[in-house]
């Protein structure tokens, strides 16, 4: 039988063998330095030189292509409307009917879905690379406590869970002759009806593991004795370090330079 | 623009008609080769079992039948429809399909409401609605709980509601995976009531089952299925007597054949009647042997 590990994709390359808590690391610097240092098009950057290298490294890279692709295009779509239209003033860029876009809230659009780019890339580079037990035993080290890293492993899990289900459900219902197929708004109208099932199942679903979790001495406390051992090295763990300070350099020198002029001046 | 209304033309149910399964072979994305070459030819009418081990392709492979899976290779014909060419929407209104789990099919809020949706779905009237639910619930004993949600019951319950969900859409063509799973005797004796009743009437019924004496006693027909394949096809009677090929996919033979086999009873029987018939009769040659 084979275990579901989320997103996880099972590939053997470097990147998947690294400590959890350095690639955490990493993407957290690569995230601070795409949110952090001002330009329209940094977080597009920062995933070109940042993100897409080691996804191919791990042999993910057509998984965060397709993944960030799907989760961002919802975000753009309405971030260029609503940013590029309304946007309150600024250069008129093109007039269509009684709508304006300017270029202020155009770029302002793009800078956002970039940093979103950025928020889901990391996210999906790191689960595809990452067992999520691992993950969890990483952060325990870590000091992180045991009911927190378990809201973090399951929100890992979650997405192809609900996957499944919402597919069992559509299934279903097909089964019984609902159209799920064919043009948008047949589709449109089949989603209705698979919302409520899918939420109810899921909260008996999140009781069932509640209960598992609690005979097995879930909140039992004290330290806990993991059959699962990670790999780490010196070398990972000064680079490690390196990351945190540049990250938190990358913030402080950023508040420095936005305080600054007013301290001056 | 009326049709708008009735998301499915097929008002009326279908007549009797057969399926046909024309060297099948099925892989899952995930690269799991769950069927290789399946044929079959099931008869309108006829009461079909498949058995066999766990993961052996069951499932997979009457999820092909109602057309939810689609074949990697070979066709599917469920009378004179290719399952590929028509929606699963369509083809529900031929095949009914009870799922393993039954809280991977509830989709209502009440009992009622549940048994209700397949035919509301095929675009009967809410007077033929109503009636079709009244007459579902009723099969499976439970008139009683039409306006319960479907999670205030037991899973056993909530079994015979995806039973009745599909009975009250009077499909020509019935398939029940794992139907007795969890049931008492008594809901053991329900349901293989409402087999025997669906036989009555010329239906075809299809059922999944690792209850070997529940299929002895309901199916003519016993298909063994062990790692994507059919081992054997035929009379459940000639089936269920193959002891050694039987065990090869981790199905027992029924009580009655292994008794019978203990006994060295010429033939074996399905039934205590026919059991009993066989031992007196080879009583009978003994005595006068
Ligand atoms: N959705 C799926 N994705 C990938 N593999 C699957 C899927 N469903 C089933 N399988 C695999 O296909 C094979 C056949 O599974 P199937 O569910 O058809 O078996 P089954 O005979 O119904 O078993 P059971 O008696 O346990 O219900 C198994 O190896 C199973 O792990
Ligand atoms: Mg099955």
């Amino acid at each position: 039988m084979t275990v579901n590990y989320g997103l996880y994709v099972p590939k053997q390359s470097g990147i998947h063998s690294l400590h959890p808590l350095t690639k955490l690391a990493y993407l957290g610097f690569c995230l601070a330095v795409s949110w952090v240092i001002p330009g329209t098009w940094t977080p597009y950057l920062v995933f070109l030189l940042g993100i897409v290298p080691l996804s191919a490294l791990g042999q993910v890279l057509p998984n965060i292509l397709s993944g960030a692709f799907k989760a961002v295009l919802p975000f753009a779509i309405s971030l260029f409307v609503v940013q590029g239209f309304f946007w309150p003033e600024g250069t008129v860029l093109q007039q269509i009917g009684p709508f304006s876009l300017k270029e202020e809230g155009l770029f302002f659009a793009i800078r956002g879905a970039g940093r979103i780019l950025m928020a889901v890339s990391t996210f999906l580079l790191l689960s595809y690379t990452t067992r999520p037990d691992e993950l969890t035993l990483a952060l325990g080290q870590l000091g992180v406590p045991n009911s927190i890293a378990y809201v973090i492993l399951s929100t890992l899990q979650i997405i192809p869970r609900f996957q499944t289900k919402a597919t069992t459900i559509l299934d279903a219902q097909r089964s019984r002759g609902l159209e799920t197929e064919g043009s948008l708004r047949v589709r449109a109208r089949a989603l209705l009806p698979l919302v409520l099932p899918l939420l109810l199942s899921s909260i008996v679903d999140i009781e069932e593991r509640a209960i598992a979790l609690e005979v097995r001495a879930f909140g039992r406390q004290g330290p806990k004795t993991s059959l699962l051992v990670l790999h780490d090295t010196p070398w990972q763990r000064l680079l490690r370090w390196l990351l945190l300070l540049a990250a938190l350099g990358v913030i402080v020198w950023r508040i420095y330079a936005a305080l600054a002029p007013r301290f001056l001046s | 623009m009326k049709n708008a209304q009735r998301p499915t033309p097929n008002a009326t149910p279908a007549g009797p008609m057969p399926i046909t399964v024309e060297d099948v072979s099925f892989t899952y994305p995930s690269g799991t080769h769950a069927l290789r070459g399946v044929s079959l030819r099931i008869a309108p009418g006829e009461a079909m079992a498949i058995v066999g081990e766990n993961g052996a392709g069951k499932t997979t492979l009457v999820k092909h039948l109602n057309g939810l899976l689609k074949p990697s290779q070979g066709r599917v014909l469920v009378g004179d429809w290719d399952t590929r060419e028509h929606s699963v929407a369509k083809t529900a209104a031929r095949v009914g399909y009870v799922f393993q789990n039954p809280d991977d099919q509830i989709v209502e809020r009440t009992v009622g409401d549940e048994v209700g949706f397949g035919p509301k779905q095929l675009g009967r009237t809410e007077a033929e609605r109503a009636a079709d639910v009244a007459a579902a619930l009723a099969l499976v004993e439970l008139s009683d709980y039409a306006k319960t949600h479907p999670y205030d019951l037991t899973t056993a319950q909530r079994k015979l509601v995806t039973l009745a969900s599909v009975l009250a859409m009077r499909t020509p063509i019935l398939i029940f995976d794992e139907p007795t799973m969890g049931q008492d005797a008594r809901g053991l004796a329900l349901i293989g009531g409402i087999v025997e009743r669906l036989k009555g009437e010329g239906r075809t019924v299809l059922t999944i089952t690792h209850d070997i004496d529940f299929c002895a006693a309901h199916f003519g027909r016993v298909v063994v299925m062990a790692d994507g394949q059919v081992l054997a096809d035929g009379a459940a009677a000639d089936v269920l007597a193959r002891a050694e090929l039987l065990a090869t996919t981790n199905v027992e033979p029924p009580q009655l054949v292994r008794l019978a086999q203990a006994l060295r009873l010429p033939r074996a029987a399905l039934t205590v009647d026919g059991f009993v018939e066989t031992l007196q009769g080879s009583r009978g040659a003994g005595g006068q042997g």
